[in-house]
């Protein structure tokens, strides 16, 4: 049995930014392959450059050096438009702050991925995907109508709107009580499981961290350690 | 990104942002407006004009010139099967009512009209009694027009005397359908036939009288006509002197006057749009900066660059739409208004108001003003990095100078686009793009300085009101640029117009020189002028000078025949080609004196310096339309008898005098034997002017005087009327600079709240934080005015001393109230604005910060 194309693959990852007048090293030559269904935690203090790896992992920011392939095919010299055809294909995201956009109801946010790939029925899509985490009656409210917690679920059912084969969070519970963060911790893990998404997250919490498969360390913009968990 | 799914997002786009998009949609409804109105107008003006082509001629083709029509005339148009014909005669004389014992009756100067045939051949003459023309007309009656029956007191079967002779007044003309195209008429109308002409012995020589032969062709539906004019023109002898007109050419002369007014006028109604921009750009900016977050998820999500750019491109697009469409409704509406404010300037035909064409024309400009503007603040969407989503501080990109640079050339292009649209010429489209430049440059300059000298002068010493207030327009940031030149590019439009319509007017009233004549005089005879003069001098008339005039035409220059060099088929809307016409076919009017007049001055050659031959000085300006100079030989047609002339002098004359000058000045001695008639200029105290024409219509019916001051109040009140014109367009201007001030304010609304909830919970009455903001805005209207002023007498000196040789003085006055008015806008329409901020609660700002 041969080992599977990973599904995400980091080669020496180096991002360095200017910073008064001389460069910082936010990233610093990181290895990592993630494999397809798997589920990852990146770990690590404020400043260790999770986020930023996260960035480059999405090709919504360009690596100083080295490589990011998605199944196998590198991206970082991809253009900005075809960077932005695989992220609406291949790429879901959720953030810390849920980044839903106001004007649109929550039900229109979830359609949107799908309007965007130009796949068939939106608006049924969207609607079992709210279903799916709870939010059926809410669908006509726009965010500022919702609490935080059933906003971060409208962007889980949006993270979830095309099947995306990766799925990118970054502190997805940071901005919630941990009463609520473990509730869509929960649905996340739920969705995860049900579409076999393959999912980076990047948290500081170490028992969120502990549901997921592997836990990869991050410090000073290198890799600290990588532990293994059971995953949830 | 599927055109459905674009449609749905920029459809949910516009939510929540009502406020934002009146504004937007304002700011060109206003400039649209404008422009509609104009364009609406003219082409309604146009197509009453072609419509009613043949009333306003009277006639399917006319042949007119100041000469009478020559008989070959019948010759050329015998063989024209069905062919009617009728002649007028039309000349300016004295009418007079019927003394009482000694007193004589009032007098008034009139336009006569002498009808031979069945005139009017289309259109109707509307009179009272309504009868036909010919049936009132005798030899004894005539029918005048409501003006002379009010200022004479006449009515039906009274008697009114012209050349002398008594008429009987047979009817009153309530309207006619050439007169429409006539224009500027020195008096009322009188009615007379050739037997009743003849029995007041006004077509004796010296009395300018225009001929016109007037045409009907059966079923003539315009080439007939036209080959009958091309015919005329090609075989009638001396056609140069004569006009031959169609009705299917459609008045060129009154078209070409409505073209250019529309050019201008259109210019001025777009220079609102074009303010109307600055609000675009301003409102498109704030957009772009509210949308950053929205932008990074979008991008995240998969939306590419070009996608997010196009998306908020045709969203603006959009809103110009809309907003150009409510602009064209008003616009609509306010042509319909026109006539209203314009109704002694406008030819009197039927206008339809409604015109697809300017809608659409004004609909189209609304559109490309609205991206032209938006598109430099809507790149900045195509520089939104997606890592904004992680990374809430990573700002639009910087674009790149080529960007920069190719951006401000979508504005420019836009502009220029707009133009020319407008002008219709490329030159003056060129023009006026350079001249919004620089006065954008020089607004946006003088509003920086005044910025930066206020942020770094002193102010310690000052309350901390004014305090607060000045810092506040100097804050970065504060958008207060943008108003300035928006409202300032108005006030340099109404206050230039103002300055130049108030000089004119100056110029032509009350600024004549006190020496200058009241009256001239023409048309006397040369041995009535001892009498003449006795009798004015008597009166009390003062400055009495006269010349004696000799009328003929201008036959060869230096040998070459006048009709080879005036072609008559010259465009009419060619300018130069036209005065060059009229300076070689008008009947030249020549005098004859040894000395140099007053107000003259050679600047070429020597006064009659050629014993040899007959000599003529000629009005430099006049030389140079004719294309003769000093040497040049001049033939000339004085009735009949032929003489040769030699250019020895150039003079150049300062009309405004208002002596009696001639552009043909010739040696004595060579006209003398002349047939000719006596010009005389006279000054007489105001309030015994008509008196003395009463006695003097009385006295010598076949002259003519003609009251100066009358025709100055008629002249000044035309130009009053088109200066109205001006500055109603340029209110516009005005009303979109408020309305962008207003906006730039009511961007700021949350950051006001938060000052007004600081400054309140300070300790500042509400009062007190009215009085603040209030300077701020003052300031920003002080500038605007101030700089707009400068604009103004810089653009009205230009057009005055450069376009109209009228001396330049400053009209400080009318600056320093065009600045207080600006400032004081600027305090009402601020404070209106920021009124919601105002009224708020200091804890409830506060609170919504948390």
């Amino acid at each position: 049995m041969t080992k599977p194309v990973p599904r995400l693959e980091l080669r020496r990852l180096t991002r360095r930014l200017p910073s008064g007048g001389r460069e910082l090293t936010i990233l610093d030559s990181v290895d990592l392959a993630i494999d397809p269904g798997e589920c990852v935690a990146i770990l690590g203090p404020s400043g260790s450059g999770k986020s930023t790896m996260l960035a480059l992992m999405a090709g919504l920011d360009r690596p100083s050096a080295g490589e990011v392939l998605i199944d196998g095919a590198p991206i970082q010299d991809l253009s900005e438009d075809a960077l932005a055809l695989l992220r609406r294909r291949t790429i879901g995201f959720v953030f810390q702050s849920y980044q839903l956009l106001g004007n649109l109801t929550a039900l229109e946010n979830v359609m949107l991925p799908v309007e965007l790939s130009g796949s068939g029925d939106p608006r049924g899509r969207a609607a079992s995907l709210l279903a799916e985490v709870g939010l059926s009656e809410r669908g006509h409210h726009y965010p500022a109508q919702l609490s935080g917690g059933e906003q971060q679920r409208v962007a889980l059912a949006r993270a979830f709107a095309i099947g995306p084969p990766l799925l990118l969070a970054d502190e997805p519970t940071g901005n919630l009580d941990s009463a609520t963060g473990g509730r869509v911790l929960d649905t996340l893990m739920a969705l995860r499981e049900r579409h076999g998404t393959t999912l980076v997250m990047v948290t500081h919490d170490p028992a969120i961290a502990a549901r997921t498969g592997r836990q990869v360390h991050l410090k000073d913009g290198r890799i600290d350690r990588i532990t293994a968990g059971s995953p949830a | 990104m599927r055109l459905g799914a674009f449609a749905a997002y920029a459809r949910r786009e516009a939510r929540g942002a009502l406020g934002r998009m009146v504004f937007f949609a304002a700011c060109l409804s206003v400039g649209v407006a404008a422009i509609v109105a104009v364009a609406g107008l003219s082409q309604g003006l146009r197509d009453g004009i072609q419509g009613e082509a043949r009333s306003l001629l009277a006639a399917d083709l006319v042949v007119s010139g100041s000469r009478p029509i020559p008989p070959a005339l019948d010759a050329l148009v015998a063989g024209v099967p069905g062919l009617r014909r009728a002649d007028l005669r039309e000349m300016a004389t004295m009418a007079a009512a019927e003394g009482k014992g000694d007193a004589p009756g009032r007098s008034l100067l009139v336009q006569l009209k002498v009808v031979d045939g069945a005139y009017p051949f289309y259109g109707r003459l509307e009179l009272d009694p309504p009868r036909p023309l010919a049936e009132l007309l005798a030899a004894d009656a005539a029918v005048v027009g409501p003006e002379l029956a009010a200022r004479l007191e006449l009515s039906a079967g009274d008697t009114v005397l012209i050349g002398g002779q008594r008429f009987r007044v047979a009817g009153i003309v309530r309207s006619e359908p050439d007169r429409a195209a006539a224009g500027f008429a020195i008096g009322p109308r009188v009615f007379l036939d050739g037997a009743g002409l003849a029995r007041a012995g006004l077509d004796a020589r010296g009395s300018r009288i225009e001929h016109k032969a007037l045409f009907a062709l059966p079923g003539d539906g315009g080439d007939a006509s036209e080959a009958l004019a091309a015919r005329i023109r090609a075989e009638l002898p001396d056609a140069t002197w004569y006009d031959v007109d169609t009705w299917r050419e459609g008045q060129p002369a009154l078209r070409e006057g409505l073209k250019r007014a529309e050019r201008f006028l259109g210019l001025i109604a777009l220079l609102s749009l074009l303010v109307g921009g600055i609000g675009v750009a301003q409102a498109s900016r704030a957009w772009i900066a509210g949308r950053l977050d929205a932008i990074a998820v979008l991008r995240a999500l998969g939306v590419r660059p070009r996608e997010v750019f196009a998306l908020y491109v045709a969203e603006a697009a959009l809103l110009g739409l809309a907003g150009s469409a409510v602009g064209a409704a008003l616009g609509i509406g306010l042509s319909a208004l026109a006539p209203l404010l314009l109704k002694d300037l406008l030819p009197a035909v039927p206008v339809r108001f409604f015109s697809p064409v300017a809608a659409l024309r004004g609909i189209a400009l609304g559109t490309v003003v609205a991206a032209a503007f938006s598109i430099p603040s809507l790149a900045a969407a195509w520089r939104v990095p997606p890592v904004r989503v992680l990374r809430r501080d990573a700002e639009p990109l910087a674009a790149p100078w080529a960007v920069r640079l190719g951006l401000g050339a979508v504005v420019l292009a836009g502009v220029f686009a707009a133009a020319w649209v407008q002008a219709g010429e490329l030159l003056a489209a060129a023009g006026f793009t350079a001249g919004i430049a620089v006065a954008v440059a020089a607004l946006a300059g003088g509003a920086w300085a005044v910025a930066r000298t206020v942020g770094r002068g002193p102010r310690g010493a000052a309350p901390v009101w004014v305090r607060h207030g000045l810092a506040a327009l100097a804050r970065p940031g504060a958008a207060t640029i943008g108003a300035i030149v928006a409202l300032g590019l108005g006030v340099t439009v109404v206050l230039a117009t103002q300055i130049v319509q108030a000089r004119l007017a100056g110029q032509l009233g009350a600024d004549v020189p006190t020496r200058a004549p009241s009256a001239f005089v023409v048309d006397i005879q040369p041995d009535q002028w001892d009498a003449l003069r006795a009798q004015l001098e008597a009166e009390g008339a003062e400055g009495i000078d006269s010349a004696p005039v000799v009328v003929g035409r201008l036959a060869a220059i230096d040998g070459r025949p006048t009709a080879e060099a005036a072609d008559p088929k010259t465009r009419p809307e060619d300018w130069e080609d036209g005065r060059r016409r009229w300076a070689l076919t008008r009947e030249q009017r020549i005098t004859y004196r040894a000395e140099l007049p007053e107000g003259n001055e050679l600047v070429e050659g020597t006064l009659w310096s050629d014993p040899a031959h007959p000599e003529l000085s000629i009005e430099e300006d006049f030389a140079r339309q004719l294309g003769v100079t000093v040497g040049s030989s001049l033939t000339l047609d004085i009735q009949g008898v032929v003489l040769e002339f030699r250019v020895t002098s150039l003079r150049r004359v300062e009309w405004r005098t208002f002596g009696i000058n001639f552009f043909l000045l010739a040696e004595p001695g060579s006209l003398d034997d002349a047939p000719q008639f006596r010009l005389a200029t006279l000054r007489l105290p105001a309030e015994r002017e008509l008196a003395v024409q009463d006695r003097l219509a009385a006295a010598f019916p076949n002259v003519t005087l003609i009251n100066l001051r009358q025709v100055l109040d008629r002249v000044s009140a035309v130009i009053a009327r088109i200066g109205q014109a001006v500055r109603f367009l340029g209110l516009f201007t005005v009303v979109a600079g408020v309305l962008i001030l207003a906006g730039a304010i009511g961007a700021g609304a949350a950051r006001r709240g938060r000052e007004v909830a600081v400054l309140k919970t300070l300790g500042m009455t509400r009062a007190g934080v009215a009085a603040v903001f209030s300077l701020e805005y003052a300031l920003v209207g002080l500038v605007a005015g101030l700089v707009g002023s400068v604009g103004a007498a810089v653009l009205a000196w230009a057009v005055l001393t450069r376009g109209m040789e009228i001396p330049w003085r400053w009209p400080w006055g009318t600056l320093v109230a065009g600045a207080v008015l600006a400032t004081l806008l600027s305090v009402l329409a601020g404070l209106a604005a920021s009124r919601g901020a105002l009224a708020r609660a200091p804890v409830e700002v506060l609170r919504s910060e948390l």
